[in-house]
């Protein structure tokens, strides 16, 4: 999304204060660097400075067919794809108030990578112009039902918890597949799961604008609402947010924007939890409106950046961009989020007079509570009541630990 | 109490007897005549060569798996933790997958197999152990990492493979979980290391139980918790590589059971572990029972002899199935 990381750059001029001030300076080098590494390196290899000659010479030298049937639009796809994954994590992150919400968790991913497998290996032959409609059914089928059963759940671990499970339940789906399929269909399978940028042309880059198109205004409307979400339920109600509808309806752009992008790279895991981090890292006092460009631009930068070494690392056979992504993504996001916590509590202590006061569960590192909490609450009701003598201690133990642990 | 543990062996052995006639290629009249002694050659080679020790496997790795789950929720007082979500199953499956991938090991020598997986398990549960840093008292913290550290093995996972692609197919079934094609030699290979870490839970029960109620208690009680902790740890990874190597990654088997098994026989950890072992079996048994028959239903309703249910898909979506369940149950419930 270029326009979000213009915009950013264009309206994002805040008073300085340390990592803010380099946050642009840093993703425009970063962009640069990796989209010239990508078109220049490989096999043929195109010196920088003679990339301009050869993508105007267009298709009557190698290396100009090369950079523009190839390259270019590899280097858009990942782009593209990676603003949209670091917007819809930005957005799932802050709607659920969970800093471990990413894509994967919702049920798109497992979802489309259901409707890409199924015609592969049921031999269903498809024309070619509805090749794709399969993966975007698929994503939105998973994404579609998780809203439709978290519907009934209010709270945030519950939309949460139930993404889970349609991710689960649609991932037994995809191993009976892959138990069925040969050799070959298991590899294309396999690769496409991980999330792989290679091999798509300028038909998929094109492909993803009526998505974007929709869901541009519908980000640029939901991002006040999130800084709303983010003081906790009963403090967006009292500000006028329905927190029910507004989390739906979060949950439904991030869809929008995950469905289409995973249909044409496949899941590239991680991103959507990483860029968000990123983001909160550099301008940890800013809100919801800030941070969704900034995420947008971040997410760029790590699906571009994870392409390279996916493409070059162990030439000439091509490693997926997400396994790049998830390797080196979570530890980064992890030390992120511990850092970023640490620095946000000591920035607050100064600066609690000038900013809006943070909800209970503010920081990110609280929010982390959500999930196991949900699991300590399950667990003291499911075994509580047919505990015998030293039952009742341990889960209230447990119960104890999980809520007031982290915050 | 005794009269649980009675219902549910009498489940097993049910469980056991459908495994025994469930499965393509011989009705239940023929499985009869073999046990009382007749049928040709091929019957008894699938009766006495296939089917039992496919059956002895399931019952020993869903033990496992449900023993290996309560440990580690009871050791780390965390509800959450299954042997899935803290790295363990995962970093077995790495283990080996890349030991099969550099030819250290293979379906010629199953040995090496389990001791790769049990090498893999301890790694992912040390990089759990690194990863989580200060934050590894904390439950919640621990369970955060844990699904961390299994991205990021699963990202490692996909580098093998990716590398050796011929690799793919052969060990397609430990990413899924399945019981098709277990013969005595993994039988006799499962059950001293199951029978070893087995006992070592059962002595570190009494412990345990102690643990789960938090460490001051613990402490007070004259309990060195750490140790204690370590070696739980410790015996928790060794029988989930060992089901592991044997029959893959079965999902939440190891989530689950052990709740189910608390539930139903207490929190005391000396009934509940037996119990858990129990129950887990009696999960994965008749998990393959049903995968069995339904794959053979559906093979004849759909008329297609290339569909086969893996018992690690059906786990996986009675898992899913129960947690929708749950959620829903409680939806104004603050989780």
């Amino acid at each position: 999304m270029p326009a979000a990381a213009d915009r950013a750059a264009a309206g994002g001029q805040p008073p300085p204060r340390g990592a803010r001030r380099w946050q642009p300076l840093l993703v425009v080098a970063l962009l640069a660097a990796s989209a010239v590494c990508a078109l220049s390196l490989g096999t043929p290899y195109v010196p920088p400075h003679r990339l301009v000659a050869a993508a105007t010479a267009g298709d009557t030298t190698l290396a100009g067919i090369v950079v523009t049937e190839l390259r270019v639009p590899r280097v858009l796809l990942a782009f593209v794809a990676g603003a949209c994954l670091g917007a819809a994590g930005l957005v799932l992150q802050e709607a659920l108030r969970n800093p471990l919400a990413v894509p994967e968790m919702l049920g798109v991913s497992s979802g489309a990578a259901l409707g890409v497998a199924a015609p592969l290996v049921l031999t269903l032959s498809l024309p070619a112009a509805v090749q794709p409609l399969p993966a975007i059914g698929g994503a939105a089928l998973g994404g579609g039902l998780t809203l439709l059963v978290a519907g009934l759940g209010r709270s945030p671990s519950a939309v949460l918890l139930t993404g889970a499970a349609v991710a689960a339940g649609l991932q037994a789906a995809l191993l009976v597949l892959m138990v069925m399929a040969d050799q070959l269909d298991l590899q294309l399978i396999y690769r496409y799961l991980l999330g792989s940028l290679s091999a798509r042309t300028w038909d998929d880059v094109t492909g993803l604008w009526p998505w974007l198109v929709l869901a541009a205004p519908a980000l640029v409307l939901c991002a006040p609402v999130l800084a709303v979400m983010r003081l906790g339920d009963e403090d967006a109600e009292a500000l006028g947010v329905r927190a029910r509808h507004a989390r739906l309806a979060a949950l439904a752009v991030a869809v929008v924007l995950i469905a289409p992008v995973t249909a044409v790279c496949g899941p590239v895991a991680w991103v959507g939890f990483l860029a968000p981090h990123l983001s909160r890292w550099f301008d940890p006092g800013a809100g919801a409106v800030r941070w969704l460009p900034w995420s947008a631009a971040w997410g760029a930068v790590v699906v571009m950046a994870a392409d390279v070494p996916a493409r070059l690392a162990l030439a000439p056979v091509e490693t997926p961009a997400g396994a790049w992504t998830a390797l080196l993504g979570v530890p980064a996001g992890v030390a992120l989020m511990r850092s970023g916590g640490r620095r946000r509590a000591a920035l607050r202590a100064p600066a609690a007079a000038g900013e809006p006061p943070p909800g209970p569960r503010g920081t990110a590192s609280g929010a982390a509570g959500d999930v196991p909490r949900a699991g300590a609450e399950k667990h003291a009701r499911g075994a509580g009541p047919e505990r015998g003598g030293p039952g009742g201690t341990p889960s209230r133990a447990v119960r104890t630990t999980g809520t007031e642990g982290p915050r | 109490m005794t009269r649980r543990f009675t219902a549910l062996a009498a489940l097993a052995a049910v469980c056991a007897c459908v495994e025994l006639v469930a499965g393509r290629g011989m009705s239940p009249g023929v499985v009869w005549d073999v046990l009382n002694g007749g049928g040709d050659a091929t019957e008894r080679h699938i009766l006495f060569r296939l089917r039992l020790p496919r059956l002895l496997v399931a019952l020993c790795a869903g033990a496992c798996l449900a023993v290996a789950g309560l440990v580690l929720q009871s050791a780390l007082r965390n509800p959450l933790a299954g042997p899935e979500v803290t790295g363990v199953t995962p970093g077995a499956v790495l283990g080996a997958v890349t030991a099969t991938a550099l030819g250290l090991a293979g379906w010629e020598s199953p040995l090496a197999v389990v001791l790769a997986a049990c090498a893999g398990g301890c790694a992912g549960a040390a990089l759990l152990w690194l990863l989580a840093g200060r934050g590894r008292g904390d439950p919640a913290q621990t369970a955060v990492h844990g699904v961390l550290v299994s991205a990021v093995l699963g990202g490692l996972t996909a580098m093998v493979l990716l590398v050796e692609p011929g690799e793919l197919g052969s060990v397609v079934q430990w990413l899924v979980g399945t019981t098709e094609g277990r013969v005595w030699e993994h039988w006799h290979l499962l059950w001293p290391w199951v029978l070893l870490w087995g006992t070592a839970a059962w002595l570190l029960a009494g412990p345990l139980t102690l643990l789960r109620c938090g460490d001051d208690i613990a402490l007070a009680a004259g309990l060195s918790a750490r140790r204690a902790r370590t070696l739980a740890l410790l015996c928790a990874v060794a029988l989930t590589a060992g089901a592991v190597a044997a029959v893959g990654a079965l999902g939440f088997v190891g989530l689950l059971v052990p709740h189910l098994a608390v539930a139903v026989f207490g929190a005391d950890l000396r009934r509940s572990l037996p119990g858990a072992a129990l129950a887990g079996a009696v999960v994965v048994c008749g998990a393959d029972a049903a995968a069995q028959s339904s794959s053979r239903l559906l093979a004849a309703v759909l008329d297609s002899d290339r569909l086969t249910l893996p018992v690690g898909a059906l786990t996986a979506g009675l898992g899913a199935a129960l947690l929708l369940v749950v959620v829903r149950r409680a939806p104004d419930r603050t989780f």
